[in-house]
């Protein structure tokens, strides 16, 4: 019920997008060559899909490949962060200095050591997705309820398996909201990636030749299909949360136990 | 003659107590909290502990749980020192500590899952359990989904699956309404006779201490030490009727003249 209507909400939100975009164009008398309707948007998609197709899965792939990589190694992070309170102290610091990095220049040195192939992509989108996977891990894990904690241990539970029942499942909203804000930063990501370490041919590259050629319907199909997937990207996320985490939306499980 | 020993045998394991605290004591640096303890609970008992705040009950049940260590003297479960160590009673206190990803049962069967996994035996007799105690319909419910009342059973329920012959309770109602309370209170003592257990109760509400109890332990200020050990005479099963009966107002007097005392009055 709460998914279907989650589903209609977006897909109201896509037409008021549409809607206002349409609305600039024809009211502000926008000439063709600045900006098209999303119509015309759309058909420079059709047009040039051949093209576009294989330029698509690559950057899915680097962002799905990026997230991955960076999404478990922010959650070893996180868990490796909160455990051992001296490493955190180490790392920490040298964690927001790799943010501090502006992401575009990392990508000279990395073409250096791994080429212009798919991996430096990768990397990139996983530093990028790794941040605020830990810190929300590490949010997460601090916030986990002392007491509980305690009743854990008079029961007389190793600490593996007070990690496994009592705070991956308690840190769990946290988490998925570092993934969520690393999903929609690994497309942008991939993106970088692909302007300042792509040698041939990328969906950045081949926007980058559109805006040369002053084709803007062009430009904005592009763009179109770069949001696509980092949306479609944050909605997979999205949607194993919900699957994951059936109480926060419902007051009866569908089973009582995992035997009766 | 074997026949009359083994029968001699089984009385003493009958009269023996349960739990025996020798001169237990804790300091935390230079701070005493609980002073030198000594007193047993006897078999299938219902004893209360009550004293004014921060007198050291907690710090008392939690070296009882094994979640701290004695500074000094012993603690004897069944003959056993369980002095420091965990997992030998059940343990429930006044924050329900339900864990909401988890059902009903899910939480009742919360000890399996935490020690060893969950077996298909133990959510046959969990079930059962919540049956027979009012809370058969709920078993696949969130915590979230329950009143307060409801989610102090579930704990209880939880807290009685590990088979503990010894349940500590740390002010299991202290967060209830009167109403929920008294409710709570003669539920409490129909699961604690029907299950055969033993009960430590920790509590602020003298009342409640007399209505539950076969014994009430007065604590002092900290740090704290057993200044009262009171035989409650009133015949079970209790009754509402009691509370106004001339045993359980002598009770009542003796015990808070003792506590105001503690508190300079």
């Amino acid at each position: 019920m709460r998914f279907r209507r989650n589903l209609l909400g977006s897909f109201l939100s896509f037409v008021v997008v549409v809607g206002v975009w349409q609305a600039i164009i024809t009211f502000g008398h926008v000439a063709p060559y600045v900006a098209p309707t999303p119509l015309d948007a759309w058909r420079s998609i059709v047009e040039n899909w051949s093209h576009l197709w294989p330029l698509t899965l690559t950057t899915v792939k680097e962002t799905v490949f990026g997230f991955g990589a960076g999404a478990a190694l922010g959650m070893g992070l996180g868990v490796l962060l909160s455990k051992r309170r001296f490493v955190q102290r180490v790392i920490y610091p040298i964690l927001i200095l790799s943010q501090a990095i502006p992401i575009i220049a990392l990508a000279p040195p990395l073409v250096l050591v791994l080429g212009f192939g798919l991996t430096p992509k990768i990397v990139i989108v996983a530093w990028i997705v790794f941040f605020p996977v830990t810190v929300s891990v590490l949010d997460g894990l601090a916030n986990v309820d002392r007491d509980l904690l305690m009743l854990a241990r008079a029961y007389g539970a190793s600490p593996w398996r007070t990690f496994l029942a009592i705070e991956v499942p308690s840190a769990s909203s946290s988490l998925f909201s570092g993934l969520k804000i690393g999903a929609t930063y690994a497309v942008t990501g991939a993106i970088i990636g692909e302007l300042a370490a792509s040698s041939g041919s990328s969906l950045a590259m081949f926007q980058h030749a559109q805006s040369a050629q002053l084709d803007a319907a062009g430009v904005y199909g592009t763009t179109l299909i770069m949001t696509a997937v980092g949306m479609g990207w944050f909605g997979l996320v999205a949607l194993v949360e919900f699957f994951t985490t059936p109480w926060k939306r419902r007051s009866i499980a569908r089973r009582a136990g995992r035997h009766i | 003659m074997r026949l009359v020993s083994l029968s001699l045998y089984i009385e003493r394991v009958e009269l023996s107590p349960v739990l025996t605290l020798s001169n237990t004591e804790k300091t935390f640096g230079a701070l005493p909290v609980v002073a030198p303890t000594s007193f047993s609970v006897e078999r299938g008992s219902f004893v209360s502990i009550v004293g004014p705040s921060g007198c050291g009950k907690s710090t008392l049940f939690n070296m009882i749980a094994g979640l701290e260590s004695p500074s000094g003297g012993s603690i004897e479960l069944n003959g056993g020192d369980i002095s420091g160590r965990t997992g030998h009673v059940g343990y429930m206190l006044q924050k329900d500590l339900l864990a909401p990803w988890r059902s009903v049962l899910g939480n009742i069967t919360m000890g399996a899952h935490l020690t060893r996994g969950v077996t298909r035996e133990d959510e046959e007799r969990g079930a059962a359990l919540a049956r027979q105690y009012g809370l058969g319909e709920f078993l696949a419910h969130y915590p979230n989904a329950l009143s307060g009342g409801m989610r102090q059973r579930v704990a209880l329920m939880r807290t009685l699956m590990t088979d503990h012959e010894l349940l500590l309770l740390d002010e299991p109602f202290g967060a209830l309404d009167a109403q929920t309370r008294f409710e709570m209170q003669r539920w409490l003592l129909d699961v604690w006779h029907s299950t055969q257990r033993t009960v430590l109760f920790v509590t602020h509400d003298v009342d409640e201490a007399i209505f539950l109890s076969d014994r009430i332990l007065v604590m002092s200020e900290r740090p704290g030490r057993i200044v009262l050990d009171l035989t409650i005479d009133l015949p079970r099963p209790r009754r509402t009727a009691m509370l106004t009966d001339a045993a359980f107002m002598g009770a009542k007097r003796a015990i808070l003249s003792l506590l105001h005392h503690e508190l300079g009055e």
